[in-house]
């Protein structure tokens, strides 16, 4: 499987969080040549499941949420132009001049609009314009009849790859944590001496509610569960401590939300197979679906494992398709020699 | 004419460094040109011989640059500190692509997460920017890149909506796209189609251009900023994306020559083409330059609305562009007759 080939196919599809239904039905087919079953539930969670056979295995989860960061339709006006609210964390910086889906019944393009800069007022120069004053303009005459209210609004940058293996699309933040995992089910394929049973839950809404992770883990009830998400990369205008260098491996998370001894097991297995990671501390709410998985029902012991990905939340997110193998090469390596029992 | 265009407008062509536009349309023009002439800081000047000639020339112009970027550092880390050549609206600059030849980069923010709420509302400095190529060190960064190199944004031309289209750069090139194709038909009258540089830097390439040919009158045809968004009252709008041609009296560069503002709305009016003018003054073309060359030169203009002007995704309709040619068209018949 080619990563990068993977990850296109992943960020093309369209999934803003609460509507991810069509997305949830284009992964699950993704997912059904390496897993005994792939269906989806009512909410639009993937489950897939591939059982290794024994009575009584114990059941691994892997998580990675389907959801992107998106807008929402709430108001058409006159010549076309639309009034949004963001879904899930917005930086209204990075708004005007970009473009955009408007997913009515047939995708509508559109551009958000900005203010010249000699439009604006001496005291408004350095202001980031809010989002309520900004509009998406479809250049639409019967945008009204079109375009219902409630609408999803998705970003749609085009795909790029940098210098060296740096991808750059939309919503790697989680269809690289979707990618990870898919991989890795690629792997385990063929293993013979599987010891435990897989499931998979590709989640709804992580950006939002945590419906899918609260849902989906209620429904698979796993001994395990590994969240797979982004992590914060390393810029120059950000800060250097909490984040990590493209390139750089796993990051697996250690804090209160996370199993110590499962933790331990995948930093011994990363060792042992020379797989690049780095230790990400964090002393409360990890704001991934672990947070939520760890206390779903009788509670799950959880780990997290990151790819730092930089400028999160924008249509231009960034990773190094190497942390992206690192972390499906960890996965892998850890399921084939888990046979159930984290402490040992 | 919408195809020219979207083409014209996906070339790079930095200010500055405009040699790709002007290989383009000096290949699309050499077989109907009688003289072509590329001056010291590449201006591309093109005669086609008309029906008649006026005592002295005629020129009709549009600048081939668009506000771009050039690399002034490379970071250790392996990201480009650099400029803008000419006024780019830096609110729409943030995360977008941009490309120095076959080297794409993108120009980052810090996650929304690692912000304060008072730094999300506050735009950051251009000086605070930088391009992100993917490269780990200064030394990797200099394989692909040196400094002094010019990028544009990477924005492809789209039509969408009712009859509109999106690109970066639609304001000198739509003009760039009517001399193109007012080349392929014998004028009324001997004209000069003058294609400049710089203009964004500061209406340089058409103070040379000017004083090389020494026009008796010139048309510049381009782009001039629209502001018809929801909510704006009327008469602040300045003009409306598919609501005809503006023509000028006066901007910040320029008050137009009142006769040729007369005649270029007659020879509209004559013809039923639509026209709008200016309802506010600002923005700036290459008449500002054109009007105080050697004596002076009588100058008037001719422009498409653009909405998001300066940023990567400009907008307009393309029932207006399609204008530009035929109106300028119509004002060279006007000024042939008018001579009789």
């Amino acid at each position: 499987m080619d990563i990068a080939e993977t990850v296109r196919k992943l960020c093309w599809i369209p999934g803003v969080s609460g509507f991810e239904h069509k997305a949830a039905e284009l992964v699950a087919e993704m997912f059904k040549p390496y897993c005994d079953k792939a269906v989806t539930d009512k909410n639009g969670n993937v489950l897939a499941y591939k059982s290794c056979g024994l009575e009584n295995a114990k059941t691994v989860l892997l998580d990675a949420h389907l959801d992107q960061i998106g807008l929402i339709v709430t108001e058409v006006l006159e010549n076309g132009f639309l009034r949004f609210a963001p879904v899930g964390g917005v930086d209204p910086r990075m708004l005007p001049g970009n473009e955009v889906s408007v997913l009515a019944d047939e995708p509508i393009y559109g551009v958000i609009s900005c203010v010249p800069p000699k439009f604006l007022k001496e005291s408004e120069k350095n202001k980031a314009v809010p989002i309520e004053e900004l509009y998406i303009d479809t250049g639409l005459h019967d945008a009204k009849t079109r375009i219902p209210i409630g609408a999803p609004v998705s970003f749609r940058q085009n795909p790029a790859k940098l210098m060296g293996d740096v991808y750059v699309s939309k919503c790697l933040d989680d269809r690289a944590g979707v990618a990870s995992i898919l991989l890795a089910m690629e792997k385990l394929k063929d293993a013979k001496n599987l010891k435990c049973d897989v499931a998979v839950l590709v989640s709804v809404q992580e950006e939002v509610t945590g419906l899918g992770a609260q849902s989906g883990v209620y429904s698979i009830r796993p001994d395990y569960a590994i969240a797979v998400d982004v992590t914060h990369g390393r810029t120059p205008d950000g800060p250097s401590e909490g984040t990590f260098q493209l390139g750089s491996g796993a990051a697996i998370g250690m804090g209160p939300n996370f199993s110590r001894d499962l933790t331990k097991k995948l930093i011994r297995t990363a060792k042992a197979h020379d797989i690049p990671y780095e230790i990400e501390v964090m002393e409360g709410n990890t704001g991934t679906n672990a947070w939520t998985i760890q206390i779903v029902a009788w509670g799950v012991a959880c780990a997290l494992l990151s790819i730092p990905e930089r400028y999160m939340h924008t249509p231009i997110e960034a990773v190094s398709t190497s942390d992206i193998e690192a972390v499906s090469e960890l996965i892998y390596r850890f399921l084939i020699g888990f046979d159930g029992e984290a402490e040992k | 004419m919408t195809e020219l265009v979207k083409m014209l407008c996906e070339l790079p062509g930095a200010s500055g460094c405009e040699d790709e536009v002007r290989n383009f349309i000096r290949k699309a023009i050499e077989p109907f040109a009688d003289e072509i002439r590329e001056d010291a800081i590449g201006n591309l000047m093109v005669f086609r011989k008309g029906e008649k000639a006026l005592e002295r020339p005629v020129v009709v112009c549009a600048h081939m640059d668009e506000a771009g970027l050039i690399v002034k550092n490379i970071t250790d880390e392996g990201m480009l500190k650099f400029g803008f050549t000419g006024n780019v609206d830096i609110r729409t600059a943030i995360g977008k692509p941009v490309r120095f030849g076959g080297t794409c980069g993108i120009i980052g923010i810090k996650a929304v997460h690692l912000t304060t709420a008072e730094e999300r509302k506050t735009m950051p400095k251009a000086k605070e920017l930088y391009i992100d190529i993917g490269a780990q060190s200064k030394k990797e960064a200099g394989k692909k890149i040196s400094l002094g190199d010019y990028g544009v944004f990477d924005s492809k031309a789209v039509e969408f909506g009712g009859g509109m289209i999106k690109a970066k750069a639609l304001d000198g090139r739509t003009g760039c796209a009517a001399l193109i194709k007012l080349l392929g038909e014998t004028p009324a009258i001997d004209t000069w189609f003058c294609f400049t540089v710089q203009e964004e830097a500061g209406l340089r390439g058409a103070a040379t251009m000017a004083y090389a040919l020494d026009p008796g009158f010139a048309l510049v045809l381009g782009g001039t900023a629209a502001f018809d968004l929801p909510e704006v009252k009327n008469g602040e709008a300045v003009c409306r994306a598919g609501k005809g041609i503006v023509i000028p009296f006066m901007d910040d560069s320029a008050i137009y020559d009142k006769e040729l503002f007369g005649l270029l709305r007659m020879s509209c009016d004559n013809r039923g083409l639509p026209w709008q003018t200016n309802t506010r003054v600002l923005d700036k073309t290459d008449a500002g330059s054109i009007l105080k060359t050697r004596e002076g030169v009588r100058t008037c203009a001719l422009s498409v609305p653009v909405r998001y002007m300066r940023s990567p995704s400009c907008v307009a309709s393309v029932s207006d562009i399609e204008l530009l040619p035929e109106a300028a068209r119509a004002f060279l018949e006007e000024l042939g007759g008018e001579s009789e």
